[in-house]
């Protein structure tokens, strides 16, 4: 039971933590990242492969790069900065020239071949096997296996949480994320008022891709796997779904939706029996059904309440008015 | 203020903007009137570098701005507005008033996480000039509400006011009086009447005459991309290609 609860609470983290910077760039800057998963996975392999013991010590059973053994919190430092350095060239590849339609679609195939390229270049990062037995944080000193262990980890990733969730709420709390809402509502007119959209785009997408490559260095580091099957292009869908459900450019709704998504709907189809009296569900059919929900849960929230459960909030400045009042008599769009 | 010389514009072969040369005089509301399709707005908007220019030299104030970007000639004082409302919609009305202010602490990403203690004296700065201007506009019991919530008129409003937190040196105005209720009209006629007697200069494009009357000296006519006349409204009435290009009833 220890195990589920730690097990839930680190994937809860991981997601929130995730959701908190697709928030920062889809939620408050309008950049729809389709790739975000890769940043993740970009921190996921960097951690391993920076905690795993070198490739030749694994007699042939893993071919990977690197393997320095770097002690804790190195590897997930190390994931964080991979995560913000991949987001240098991918931004200035997309960010740059591309309508924001494109970008997403540009995205989305990035995400694409990076899974083939990882799943087929194997000597690079053992290919579609992937990596296993990576050496948990801080294992030398503490039993992995133990519960207070696991706790340990949960304060850990809580710690992390926090520290996202400071970073965020200062950026989205600022003249600094004013600047990005609204290069996310008008882009042509914020650049008519002196607005670089594409300095503001780079910077918030790298700042995106670290925090995306630190919750990748958390997750491998609980999980001790990493495979290509673990980050294809549908899990960046899912953190899109528990933003927009739980409230874009809200850092509030996007922990919102880290919980009611990614892991609710883990969680409930735990629940559902393997098989009702005689009738037995072909094998696959519920995780099927997941995506099925996930998609029809974006287009619902999208249809009837777009702004999510938690909607962005209104900043209001001391000492404004309280009563609204008509100034012309026309009504909107006179 | 600002001289453009021979300035061209050409989409896949269409000679949107096709030679123009025109000067904006510094103090004064110079109207740019012409039938649709004329070239006005993207001569409007190859002056505030929003499009590139294909050919032809652009200087403001002594300055070659041809070749600047937008949001570079903006930092120097040639602000524009747009011919369809372009208000930041999901942030309230001071707000959008509050973005346009250039050199804010708060603006990059290091004085953000910085915190409010670094920036805050610059936002309660900001927060006065701002409100300084919603009074001025008659809009003061707007700030907290959704710049998307706002009528035609009072999004016209809005980007004029966002403006002039620039303190521009130019303001270029894309049909200021598009899409506003008549009642409305008149009131923004005298702001941009205001603000030209406080010595700003302004380029307008309008299709409204009686207000380019009122307003522009001089006042430049183009049709089919080129500028066919230029002068006082009283002159261009006299001139027989002009009034048979746009002036016809």
């Amino acid at each position: 039971m220890n195990f589920y609860i730690t097990t839930v609470l680190v994937y809860a983290g991981v997601d929130i933590i995730a959701c908190l910077a697709l928030n920062l760039q889809f939620g408050v800057s309008g950049i729809v990242n389709f790739s975000f998963i890769v940043f993740q996975a970009a921190g996921a392999y960097t951690a391993a492969v920076l905690s795993m013991p070198p490739s030749a010590d694994m007699s042939g059973e893993q071919i990977y790069v690197l393997g320095l053994q770097l002690p804790f919190p190195i590897p997930w430092i190390g994931a964080a900065l991979v995560g913000g350095l991949l987001a240098i060239p991918v931004g200035l590849v997309v960010l740059r020239r591309l309508r924001s339609d494109y970008q997403a679609i540009a995205m989305l195939v990035l995400s694409v071949i990076a899974t083939t390229v990882i799943t087929n270049a194997r000597p690079f990062l053992n290919g579609a096997a992937g990596l296993s037995s990576v050496p948990q944080p801080l294992s030398e000193n503490l039993n992995p296996l133990s519960a207070s262990y696991g706790y340990l980890y949960v304060a850990i990733t809580l710690v992390c949480c926090l520290l996202v969730l400071f970073v965020s709420y200062r950026i989205v709390n600022s003249p600094f994320g004013r600047t990005l809402r609204a290069m996310r509502d008008n882009e042509l007119a914020a650049t008519s008022l002196g607005k670089n959209p594409v300095a503001l785009k780079m910077t918030i997408f790298i700042v995106g891709g670290l925090i995306a490559g630190l919750s990748g260095g958390i997750l491998v580091g609980f999980i001790t796997t990493w495979a290509p099957s673990t980050w294809l292009y549908p899990e960046t869908i899912i953190l899109f779904a528990a933003v927009i459900v739980g409230g874009r450019g809200n850092n509030l709704g996007a922990i919102l939706g880290a919980l009611l998504v990614p892991v609710g709907f883990e969680e409930v189809t735990r629940l559902i029996p393997s098989h009702i009296g005689a009738f037995e569900p072909p094998v696959g059919l519920v995780p099927a059904l997941e995506w099925v929900a996930i998609g029809l849960l974006i287009i619902g929230f999208l249809w009837f309440r777009p702004r999510g459960v938690l909607p962005e909030a209104r900043h209001v400045f001391r000492g404004g008015p309280t009563e609204e009042t008509h100034w012309v008599q026309s009504g909107r769009g006179s | 203020m600002l001289v453009a010389r021979e300035v061209h514009r050409h989409f896949e072969g269409m000679h949107a903007v096709d030679g123009v040369s025109i000067d904006v005089l510094p103090g004064r509301i110079t109207g740019l009137i012409g039938p649709n399709g004329a070239g006005k707005s993207t001569l409007l908007a190859v002056l505030a570098g929003t499009l590139p220019a294909t050919s032809g030299t652009i200087v403001f104030e002594g300055r070659d701005i041809t070749h600047l970007p937008a949001y570079k000639r903006a930092r120097l004082g040639l602000v524009r507005t747009f011919q369809l409302p372009s208000e930041f919609a999901r942030l309230t009305v001071i707000e959008n008033l509050m973005v346009a202010a250039p050199r804010h602490k708060g603006e990059s990403l290091h004085g953000a996480l910085l915190g409010k203690r670094y920036w805050g004296e610059d936002e309660e700065r900001l927060v006065t000039e701002a409100r300084g201007l919603l009074a001025r506009f008659g809009m003061t019991a707007k700030e907290s509400d959704y710049a998307g919530d706002m009528s035609g008129g009072q999004k016209r409003l809005i980007e004029i006011m966002r403006a002039l937190m620039l303190h521009p040196r130019l303001l270029l105005l894309d049909e200021p009086m598009s899409g506003v209720h008549p009642s409305v009209i008149g009131e923004i006629a005298s702001y941009l009447e205001a603000l030209r007697d406080e010595g700003l200069t302004i380029c307008m494009v309008e299709h409204e005459l009686h207000m380019v009357d009122r307003l522009c000296d001089p006042v430049v006519v183009m049709a089919q991309g080129r500028v066919i006349g230029r002068g006082s409204m009283g002159a261009l009435r006299q001139q027989r290609e002009v009034v048979d290009a746009y002036l016809v009833g």
